[in-house]
């Protein structure tokens, strides 16, 4: 016999409803629909100026979003900022010049209602060997730790980073990603905001594509991949015609380069019969590219 | 927040630029002055050079304490993103003002306290008890109005501009104060611009307690109307600052 099991809805942690801001004409987001279940860690990926920086600033609290409504852990931004239960590491930031990396972090720390031992926070941001040090005499690097271990210092359950790794070269990338991975496995929940598609790739269990203040993809990278133009084929055309090409079964798009054709398609078996049997063109070099993230990026965040 | 006005200080106090005006520039121009002028007696308030000058240097370091440990640092950290960084966090808005003024009030202490304790070494002034604490809590309470105008001039005007701003006014309400040289010495114009200003007020109050005298009401009601304005236009200027759009 089947016992039926009541379904619980897991809590949201973050849950944006129709959310719009707007800047005097400029619509920064447009009508935003996200919800992000507790313990996930999903990449918010898309170019500069798509609305990544405005979403999570307005997850804080700190902008209003013009209509629509933001949740997190089902309270208004304020109240969960007010309750400790979002830490964040923002685009832009410096340190008190005159205090030192311990100090810093354990005055951050002691605001917070449940805050981390200081000893782990260090640990975590891998900051152990320069607690001491004063504020002003740390390099970009050092600093974005610092700031990371401010993000995480009052044990929050949601961590918002707005392109974290902006100024770290490639060492110190590998460093703060594993040290993300860390926090996280606690089963908190991560959003951070990228542009560069590998890191979103390696990071996040989920990405949400976003594009004129719009999600335009949302799913697991490899779902993001296949559900976009999924391959190519091209071809040398040399000085024949393309006119047409864009006609043929499965075709999402046509690009001429060089005297070289690129037909995106969803249906490759399909596209490459026809451009044999329906087309009279000499077809020289065919070659099959499957689509990588970045063509997926590329072809969801163009203009539409 | 007690901590965080314990982090105010200790920052200030690893200020290099706060410990040159704040405390070695009015324990220093106080020696140099008063090994000049310190016997000789003052005609308007009929005080010896060593204490006039005591109440005029730690008026002074007071002053630029109250200023130099506001305006600056707070226009600094509103735009170097500090303030964000607070903001995020379960500290409530207010408690950011209330620590900066707190701060900056003990922070007007080591000047206050130095130039005191520099007079009674080198020039061996005496003052009773009770006059010592009355003209100490009378100096220390009449930085009230300073300290909001720094933090006005913090939330009103970005790092760059705040600087100049700052060391104007400090300089400014100094000079006009009679602090640096006595305001009989004033041309006509000035002395008439003195005379409105907070320093003046705050400068004569601390000569009267020194010479064992009351202070006039018109001193105390002209800082005390100083002190409401510059509190209220910090606090307007405050919230325009960190208004959330």
């Amino acid at each position: 016999m089947r016992v039926p099991i009541p379904t619980v809805k897991p809590m949201n942690a973050i849950a944006f409803t129709g959310v719009t801001k707007r800047y005097g004409d400029v619509l920064a987001v447009d009508g935003l629909d996200l919800e992000i279940p507790a313990g996930a860690t999903v990449a918010l990926l898309g170019p500069n100026g798509a609305g990544k920086s405005t979403s999570i600033t307005m997850l804080l609290g700190l902008l209003r979003p013009s209509s629509g409504e933001i949740r997190v852990f089902g309270a208004p931004p304020e109240t969960a900022v007010a309750a400790g239960e979002i830490g964040a590491m923002l685009q832009e930031g410096t340190l008190i010049p005159e205090l030192t990396v311990a100090e810093t972090v354990d005055f951050v720390r002691r605001l917070y209602p449940r805050p981390l031992p200081l000893e782990e926070i260090l640990r975590l941001a891998d900051l152990t060997a320069l607690a001491r040090r004063r504020a002003d005499r740390l390099s970009g690097g050092q600093t974005q730790r610092v700031r990371f271990a401010l993000a995480i210092a009052g044990g929050p359950r949601l961590l918002l980073l707005d392109e974290p790794t902006a100024a770290m070269d490639v060492e110190s990338r590998r460093t703060f990603w594993d040290n993300m991975r860390a926090y996280a496995a606690g089963g908190r929940t991560i959003l951070f905001a990228t542009h560069y598609l590998e890191e979103a790739d390696e990071n996040a269990d989920r990405v949400v594509v976003i594009a004129r203040g719009r999600v335009v993809a949302d799913g697991s990278a490899a779902e993001i991949k296949a559900g976009v133009a999924g391959q190519a084929v091209s071809f040398l055309l040399g000085g024949q015609p393309v006119a047409g090409l864009d006609a043929l079964p499965g075709t999402t798009g046509v690009e001429l380069q060089g005297g070289r054709v690129t037909l995106r398609t969803t249906d490759l078996d399909a596209t490459v019969a026809a451009l044999y049997r329906t087309t009279t063109l000499e077809v020289r070099d065919l070659q099959v590219h499957g689509a990588d993230l970045e063509d997926a990026f590329l072809a969801l965040t163009k203009e539409a | 927040m007690r901590h965080y006005i314990k982090v105010e200080m200790l920052r200030m106090l690893r200020n290099k630029r706060y410990i040159i005006f704040v405390v070695a520039f009015p324990v220093g121009f106080y020696l140099l002055y008063s090994n000049l002028w310190g016997s000789e007696s003052d005609q308007a308030t009929g005080l010896r050079g060593s204490v006039l000058l005591m109440v005029s240097m730690a008026a002074y370091g007071a002053l630029a304490a109250a200023m130099m440990s506001t305006a600056v640092p707070w226009s600094q950290e509103r735009h170097s993103g500090w303030l964000r960084q607070l903001q995020i966090t379960p500290l409530p808005g207010r408690a950011i003002i209330l620590t900066k003024l707190a701060s900056s009030l003990l922070l007007v202490l080591p000047s206050l306290l130095l130039v005191g304790l520099a007079a009674v070494l080198t020039q061996h002034v005496s003052l009773p008890p009770l006059r010592w604490v009355e003209l100490i809590l009378a100096m220390w309470a009449g930085t009230i109005p300073f300290a909001a105008l720094g933090l006005a001039i913090g939330s009103l005007l970005p790092p760059d501009t705040a600087q100049p701003v700052a060391m104007i006014g400090m300089f400014g309400l100094a000079l006009l104060g009679g602090l640096w040289f006595p305001e009989s010495m004033m041309p006509a114009t000035m002395k008439s611009i003195a005379h409105v200003t907070p320093s003046y007020d705050y400068a004569r109050i601390g000569w009267r307690i020194a010479a064992g005298e009351t202070p006039h009401a018109a001193d105390a009601a002209g800082i005390l109307a100083w002190g409401i304005a510059l509190v209220g236009l910090a606090l307007v200027a405050y919230r325009r600052a960190t208004v959330r759009a």
